[in-house]
């Protein structure tokens, strides 16, 4: 396996932990309405994504600098950030259209929401970069 | 399937059986690569397949071959 697909699918393997571990916490702690008002879940939750941010940061680019990156590499890694464009399309769509869904008559949507997507589109797109790699190389392999 | 085929495996052979890891050292690239062009699955760059052939002491006619 190349050092940038072995990286990817760690970047897969953590993301994914740290996505369920976000989720989790946020919905055993109470939710929207909990943010708001406790610090101290607004600090686990911080800690959560950028522990992610940082770790996806550690494996998909500081690590990958000692090993050999080649053009095969490089052309898929380039081709990877299509799959992260689609991913983040994706979850703004459905962010607003289930906001829209649930607060349509109040027209009311809680301001934590911004933030709760903010964090979820940078998870989607760090997944997506991983995924999208992992993609190229199934496809280079396959292509006979 | 590439039109491009390639000599690559027997050069190797040809070379001390050179193994796959050591080309891959001398050419700047990593040993996936050289498994995918072996297997036609992959065209190099230019400068890639000249390295290739440099690697082996010979023309790049004699490593890469163009069947239009």
């Amino acid at each position: 396996m190349a050092p940038l697909q072995k990286r990817a699918w760690w970047g897969l393997g953590v993301g994914l932990a740290f996505t369920i571990a976000f989720v989790l916490v946020f919905v055993l702690m109470g939710g929207v309405e909990t943010f708001d008002t406790d610090q101290t879940f607004r600090i686990i939750i911080n800690v959560i994504w950028i522990g992610g941010l940082v770790a996806h940061l550690v494996i998909m680019d500081f690590t990958l600098r000692k090993a050999i990156v080649d053009e095969r590499d490089k052309m898929i890694r380039d081709r990877a950030p299509r799959i992260q464009w689609i991913a983040v399309i994706f979850t703004l769509a459905a962010w607003v259209i289930g906001l829209n869904e649930v607060y349509q008559e109040t027209s009311l949507i809680p301001a934590t929401y911004l933030y709760v997507m903010f964090m979820s589109v940078l998870v989607a797109s760090w997944l997506a970069l991983s995924l999208g790699i992992i993609i190229g190389y199934w496809r280079a392999n396959r292509n006979v | 399937m590439s039109r491009i085929k390639n000599q690559i495996r027997r050069l190797r052979f040809d070379h001390g059986e050179m193994t796959q890891e050591e080309l891959a050292q001398r050419a700047g690239c990593t040993r996936q690569t050289i498994i995918a062009l072996e297997q036609g699955k992959y065209v190099p760059s230019i400068e890639l397949a000249f390295k290739i052939a440099r690697v082996f002491g010979v023309a790049l006619e004699e490593v890469f071959q163009y069947e239009g």
